[in-house]
């Protein structure tokens, strides 16, 4: 469970972060939506302890990122916007250095690898080095890194980017997996149908700021809206909205 | 809490030294410049050495055109030990090809009304060709100083002749001293010399630090090896471990290279001396390490604040030169070796083995010194970096 209650985070001048509280549950997938450069990346970076936030408090299984960011980093799988893979290492290779960095021993991260090798469908890809892959490719390299060590909560930026019909449908298939398991997962997104299909809530975010939390019916219904997407620019407040 | 594991710095460590020994290409240019200082270095002195080695007038080569208009001075050059080989008329662009191929130090064209000149004491014309661009010219001034002479035993003559003594054509007697002995001469030159021997130091770990940092920030897998469950001075002990191992072997190979070349020349010769043994290279290569940290640690610091590969690369390439200024300014200076030079990076190591090929005595102190005052500036360059990794601004950045 991943609990936010009213963080502020400011650069400089600049408030990124407003006022953001949101609750994500256990077994449950939630959607982060919110326009670009709502602070979607400072919230996860929050999340991690990679930036200490202003005001306001985070508790991550009720362990907060800022005084033990190490143990909550150990417990949540964290796949960035950006892949971050090594060219002149070998898909597995890759795999079990992640593995190892997060202690994991070296039976059982082997066949930890071939399992989410298995459950992403990328055993072709596990032996190459990852010079040249595509971009379906490596997104589904960074997701294997970010399932490896089975952390209870995920955090996704955009997990479905790139990817081809049948490998999303694998994702999904994955994700669902998770939620079966128990895991919090909150995955950032712009794809409202993926949002509609697989999410139970949504959290909408904009200028730094939570704007609504709920399922993805519920905001539709407060919103009087039937398309979700829709519903979410109503919420966002463009120009159109605020003139409506 | 979880004792029995690797320890995570050495996960790193591992995996950074498997992407740099996977490089080929960049390993390639590493061995080549950590072998070919050595071989360089022992192909210039032996080539001084030989040439200090070959006796002074030794087969002075020289060409002589109308040789048989002056027999007296062809004995005499005989007789000085330059060889002469008579040619035949010869015109401007023949001599010059002549002296091109460098077999010959200079030519002698004597004019044909040579002797008619001669007989009548008007001025007998020889012409001298040579090539002051090549490295025979030394040669030439000798063979210069002989035809000087012998004008000069020819005019006293001549004077004689007419009763008037020839210590009227000397006022003054001149006597050369040189007292640039050769050894003055290379004391100065092989404390820069060894100096560079280290060098591979600062080359070796260039590639690795770069690449592990301002080459994974740029390829953008920083953030995510930040978001591990790891300590930034994990990461960074790493990382340093890895580029600093390829700095190792760069001096050891280096120092031990030159030690094998250097015991094999005969460097007296040239008043140089190599008085090193196997052990005291030994202890020279262990008091060392901490400058391979030094240098990898100073290099991980500047390149992880860069943006790019090709920031930092311009960065370091400059700051490289930094650990040469003391070594160079001491040479330059002409400082004698005193207690603090142990104190500098480089610097130190440089005087330290420059000492022992002296073959002086002198006591562990320089060897801790040289140890410690590398180390804590190893210490000090990786502790900045940790510090900076874990830094608001830095995770911005990334």
């Amino acid at each position: 469970m991943i609990e936010v209650n009213e963080v502020r985070k400011q650069f400089g001048a600049v408030q990124a972060l407003g006022g953001v509280s949101f609750t994500a549950r256990d077994g449950q997938i939630t959607a982060l939506l919110g326009p670009n450069g709502a602070g979607k990346t400072t919230l996860l970076r929050l999340l991690v302890g990679l930036l200490k936030r202003d005001h306001g408090s985070i508790a991550v299984d009720g362990v907060d990122p800022a005084v033990d960011p190490i143990a909550v980093r150990a417990n949540i799988g964290f796949l960035t916007d950006q892949f971050g893979l090594y060219e002149r290492l070998s898909t597995r290779e890759y795999l079990t250095y992640f593995g190892e960095l997060h202690g994991m021993e070296k039976k059982g991260l082997a066949a930890r690898i071939d399992e989410v090798s298995t459950l992403l469908q990328m055993d072709d890809i596990l032996e190459r080095r990852s010079k040249g892959f595509s971009q379906g490719q490596r997104i589904k390299v960074a997701m294997a890194r970010t399932l490896l060590h089975r952390p209870r909560h995920l955090l996704l930026d955009e997990p479905s980017r790139g990817l081809d019909v049948m490998s999303t449908r694998a994702l999904r298939v994955a994700l669902a997996a998770l939620r079966a398991d128990g895991c919090c997962v909150i995955m950032a997104t712009h794809v409202m149908q993926e949002v509609s299909h697989l999410c139970d809530d949504v959290i909408v975010i904009a200028k730094g700021c939570t704007v609504a939390q709920g399922s993805p019916q519920q905001l539709c219904e407060r919103t009087g809206i039937a398309s979700l997407e829709d519903a979410f620019v109503s919420l966002v407040g463009t120009d159109e909205g605020m003139l409506a | 809490m979880n004792f029995h594991k690797k320890p995570r710095f050495l996960i790193v460590f591992l995996k950074e030294l498997r992407e740099t020994l996977r490089d080929k290409r960049s390993l390639g240019l590493l061995a080549l410049f950590t072998l070919i200082y050595p071989v360089m270095l022992g192909y210039i002195l032996n080539q001084q050495i030989e040439r200090a080695t070959r006796p002074e007038r030794e087969g002075i080569a020289l060409s002589v055109i109308g040789a048989d208009q002056a027999p007296t001075l062809m004995a005499q050059l005989k007789q000085k030990n330059v060889t002469i080989t008579s040619l035949p008329a010869q015109t401007d662009a023949q001599i010059d090809t002549l002296l091109r191929g460098r077999k010959v130090a200079a030519v002698l064209r004597l004019s044909t009304s040579f002797t008619t000149d001669y007989a009548a004491m008007r001025p007998a014309k020889i012409e001298l060709w040579y090539n002051s661009a090549s490295d025979l010219d030394a040669r030439r001034r000798d063979i210069e100083e002989i035809l000087q002479a012998y004008s000069a035993n020819i005019a006293g003559a001549r004077l004689l002749a007419h009763g008037v003594s020839p210590a009227t054509m000397a006022p003054i007697k001149l006597q050369r001293y040189d007292t640039g002995s050769n050894a003055a001469r290379s004391a100065g030159v092989i404390g820069s010399v060894l100096g560079l021997l280290f060098f591979p130091a600062f080359i070796c770990s260039l590639s690795a630090a770069v690449d592990s940092t301002a080459g994974e920030r740029e390829r953008r897998s920083l953030e995510v090896l930040i978001s591990q469950p790891a300590h930034a001075w994990e990461l960074i002990v790493g990382k340093w471990l890895a580029a600093s191992a390829l700095s190792v072997i760069g001096i050891i190979v280096a120092l031990s290279l030159a030690h094998a070349i250097l015991s094999w020349l005969p460097l007296e010769e040239i008043g140089m001396s190599w008085r090193v043994t196997s052990s005291d290279l030994a202890v020279v290569c262990c008091v060392s390490v901490p400058l391979a940290l030094f240098a990898a640690g100073l290099q991980i610091a500047i390149a992880m604040n860069a943006k790019s590969f090709k920031e930092a690369q311009s960065m370091l390439s400059f700051i490289m030169l930094v650990p040469m200024i003391p070594g160079v300014a001491v040479s330059m200076l002409e400082l004698k070796t005193a207690t603090w030079m142990y104190l500098v990076p480089m610097l130190s190591n440089q005087t330290l083995l420059r000492e022992i090929a002296k073959g002086e005595a002198i006591g562990s102190l320089p060897f801790i010194l040289t140890f410690a005052s590398s180390a804590i500036a190893a210490l000090a360059a990786v502790t900045f970096a940790a510090w900076r990794m874990k830094s608001e601004r830095y995770v911005l950045a990334v």
